[in-house]
């Protein structure tokens, strides 16, 4: 009998949140060990160790320490008895197709989004430079992934990739990619997703399918999103103010 | 009987070159249709109609189109009779660190060492402008990605990653993409890879394994380095008359 699974994550974090949801969507019996990023709880002497990358997720099974959230995933999806097929397809043509669009995401969808969020609201939090032209950069790569996802990947008769009629984790990967837009302005986040309208429903469709853990995992990045719209709201209030003192100087 | 294997490369590319190896090693039988990214020809209706996503490699087994390079040489490690297991071991905790290597490699070596590549060397080639800024963040990543491969994950008894005893398609997709630093400028390779001891072992020991295959599928890179070597020298040499002429001016 192997060890408890423990899974080392940072719910800021996209796939680990993919993780978290898989395991608690199918009972898999697992530990929670929190790693802070922004505390820099990830090059620790102690993380190192289960992770010499010093990454997030991270797993510990038994003698298997292993990183990569897709490598988790499907690692996961093998190990444990009774996980639903369409997780992970045994079928060695569905399960290829599920791979190429977890191959595809990290150099197009993630590394889309990861750059253009961190560039506008979630570097400055951790007190990194804001830089306009990188998350131009990044937000060209952002758009024409969800067009991608709009116009190829989810095509098909099912609502979820690969025209698939349930989820896959692939869809957890991506989805949970996607939800870091929250911290977006919303007017930012709204320009940037509305004109997708396939992949809107296909994010509430994998939301309904995983909740309530969907939600649950999610907590944290909400409480952030609020976080961020309160100082938003703050600084816009504090410019008006600035101006109304500068009016009534110059009547003096 | 599925239909014959179609694999659509262009020799020039990195993740091409390691699927032909592995047909050709393996015996599999396939016609190899050139798609040359030079001339656009990725972006040909007939192509697009093979992958949509316009990249190379793409295949077409019967009625499956598949793209993503690591998709399609787990796809082919599980489809065709007779593969040795070292390629894509069927054990669930071996293939799981295959899949992290394969997984790290997109955001790390291949997105270092091929935009590294294209901002020096091969997109003036096409006519692209130089980028010294995008080569000098790319060069960035590409040390780090290789001093992972020497300290982490080259790690163990063996000459290949996770300290295997025989290669995966891992090495296979890795080395293919080191091999593409050999367009560079003989000075800067030697720069960039001597500290690297284990990996360039590492490289070696890949080539031995996959020869005479590897060589062959490896002759249009040479040949393209030889051009690119030529380039250099004139350039080189007609600097050397410019000032000759000048000198000759100036005793007039």
């Amino acid at each position: 009998m192997i060890g408890k699974l423990k899974v080392y994550a940072d719910r800021m974090s996209q796939p680990c949140r993919a993780v978290l949801i898989f395991c608690r969507l199918n009972g898999i019996d697992f530990e929670e060990i929190k790693v802070d990023i922004s505390k820099r709880h990830h090059l620790s002497p102690e993380f190192t160790e289960v992770n010499p990358l010093q990454k997030v997720p991270a797993i510990l099974h038994g003698n298997l320490n292993l990183f990569e959230s897709h490598a988790i995933l499907v690692y996961l999806s093998s190990a444990f008895p009774g996980i639903a097929d369409h997780w992970y397809p045994t079928d060695v043509f569905k399960r290829a197709k599920v791979n190429s669009v977890l191959d595809w995401h990290h150099s197009n969808l993630r590394y889309g989004e990861v750059n253009y969020v961190s560039n506008t609201v979630l570097g400055p939090a951790l007190g990194r430079p804001l830089n306009p032209k990188a998350a131009a950069e990044a937000e060209k790569v952002l758009l024409s992934s969800l067009s991608k996802l709009e116009n190829i990947w989810l095509n098909g008769d099912g609502r979820f990739l690969l025209g698939n009629f349930q989820p896959s984790i692939a869809d957890l990967s991506l989805v949970c990619e996607l939800t870091q837009l929250e911290v977006l302005d919303e007017k930012d986040r709204s320009r940037i997703l509305s004109p997708y309208k396939k992949v809107v429903g296909w994010i509430e469709d994998t939301r309904t399918a995983t909740n309530p853990h969907f939600e649950e995992v999610h907590n944290i990045l909400y409480r952030a999103k609020k976080k961020f719209q309160q100082q938003r709201s703050r600084i816009a209030e504090s410019g008006t103010e600035t101006s109304n003192n500068m009016g009534r100087h110059s009547k003096m």
